[in-house]
């Protein structure tokens, strides 16, 4: 079943508070929290911090988001072995990521890409889409 | 004689595992030349880690990460024990998350609250049919008390001072062959992240200290530490530079700010509230 589309309206709703949660957890001035932000090259982000950003958020919004469920979101249908080969992301991967992180300008998607590079193209708004998601997932099964 | 398993191993016995509840204690030995109270948390974060490491199999032990929030109430002298208990919110291959205690006399002397500990393979840190023997023995008999002997005080030098206002100073990290880093890590010896935020906490009591002078100054203690994060490896051998900068005094408390640089890239942050235990009398 395909997901049905985030709205620019659920994301500018959870917006301010994601923003306040990632400064809060990258040590930063909200107000260098735009929307589409690179958080590795532009907040100075480190695998820790998303770390702690996956846990804050799920505090902070009460929802539960699955271990390694962001980058297996950007998959999507694909199968792993079609989405990556030999640690570089295919070119049905790549089309795939850049239909799933609309936030992320084109020009970002460097080639190749490497798989383990895939959390440098996400920004603020990849965690809004992650949050509603599971908020989505969560009215689903209550 | 080894120090894997003796030298900072503070869980002497395991008296309940299940559904995610782990429960143990540990006596502080009697001879211990020095035993902070962020080994308290130590402790606490080590009971934690035996489950988490059980319920992968011993394939993966968690590292020091993220703690939202520990508060002091009680410090732990020579020869008392710890009860000590923790709940796993969740533990797979990438991190295990945790809240937990530890209890002195039936009183709360530390909480730890949404603690993070990232995972990494066993076989980086330990053998890990070592480790699993280990887990067996703090299930069954229990490990010999009084292993423990002591942590040398750091070697912290002052660089500046504003009185009551920041310090900058240096911390000459231990040299390999210390003896705890032969248990932290037996294959891979990493300064602990309790002793670099007990080497931080020393800092901001003094500027605590200067900053609320009066009778009672002396016993200003750290009560409250946040947003710990531990963001990469230190080594035997390094040169940390620490940063302490007072933000707020209230009447009863200091709030600070703590960092941590390794050649100028921050290494762990803290926030931390310096007043007086809740149950210093106990």
């Amino acid at each position: 079943m395909s997901e049905q589309a985030i709205s620019q309206q659920e994301i500018d709703a959870v917006f301010p508070k994601v923003a306040q949660i990632i400064a809060d957890a990258l040590g930063c001035d909200v107000d260098d929290v735009k929307p589409k932000v690179p958080l590795i090259e532009g907040l100075d982000a480190e695998s820790i911090d998303f770390l702690d950003l996956v846990f804050r958020l799920e505090r902070g919004f009460g929802v539960k988001i699955p271990r390694g469920k962001i980058v297996e979101d950007a998959r999507g249908p694909l199968p792993e072995a079609e989405f990556e080969n030999k640690g570089i992301v295919t070119d049905a991967g790549l089309a795939r990521l850049k239909e799933f992180l609309t936030e992320v300008p084109a020009e970002r998607f460097k080639t190749p890409l490497k798989a383990a590079d895939v959390p440098r193209l996400f920004t603020p708004e990849t965690f809004c889409k992650v949050v509603i998601r599971a908020q989505r997932a969560a009215q689903a099964t209550a | 004689m080894s120090e894997r398993f003796r030298a900072f191993s503070f869980v002497d016995r395991i008296t309940f595992s299940a559904g995610g509840r782990i429960e143990g204690h540990y006596t502080v030995p009697a001879t211990a030349t020095r035993f902070p109270a962020s080994l308290m948390a130590e402790a606490v974060g080590q009971l934690a880690a035996w489950s988490a490491m059980a319920q992968l199999d011993f394939a993966f032990r968690p590292v020091a990460g993220l703690a939202a929030e520990s508060r002091y109430r009680r410090i732990a002298g020579p020869g008392q024990m710890l009860m000590l208990e923790a709940d796993i919110a969740r533990c797979d291959p990438e991190a295990v998350a945790y809240s937990g205690r530890a209890l002195i006399d039936g009183r709360v002397a530390l909480e730890l609250i949404d603690c993070v500990g990232p995972m990494l393979p066993m076989e980086e840190f330990d053998a890990p049919d070592a480790v699993r023997a280990d887990f067996d023995t703090l299930r069954t008999t229990g490990a010999a008390p009084g292993r423990f002997l002591g942590v040398p005080a750091p070697q912290i030098e002052v660089q500046e001072h504003a009185a009551g206002e920041r310090l900058r100073a240096t911390l000459q990290v231990p040299r390999e062959g210390t003896p705890y880093f032969g248990d932290h890590f037996p294959r891979r010896p990493v300064f602990p992240g309790t002793l670099l935020l007990d080497a931080l906490a020393g800092l901001a009591v003094r500027l605590a200290r200067e900053a609320m002078p009066g009778p009672a100054a002396d016993a200003l203690m750290p009560t409250q530490v946040g947003n710990v994060k531990i963001r990469s490896f230190t080594t035997p051998g390094t040169m940390l530079e620490l940063e302490i900068d007072l933000l707020q005094t209230t009447e009863d408390r200091a709030h600070l700010k703590l960092a941590a640089r390794n050649d100028g890239k921050t290494i762990a942050t803290a926030r931390m509230d310096v007043g007086h235990l809740e149950d210093a009398q106990a």
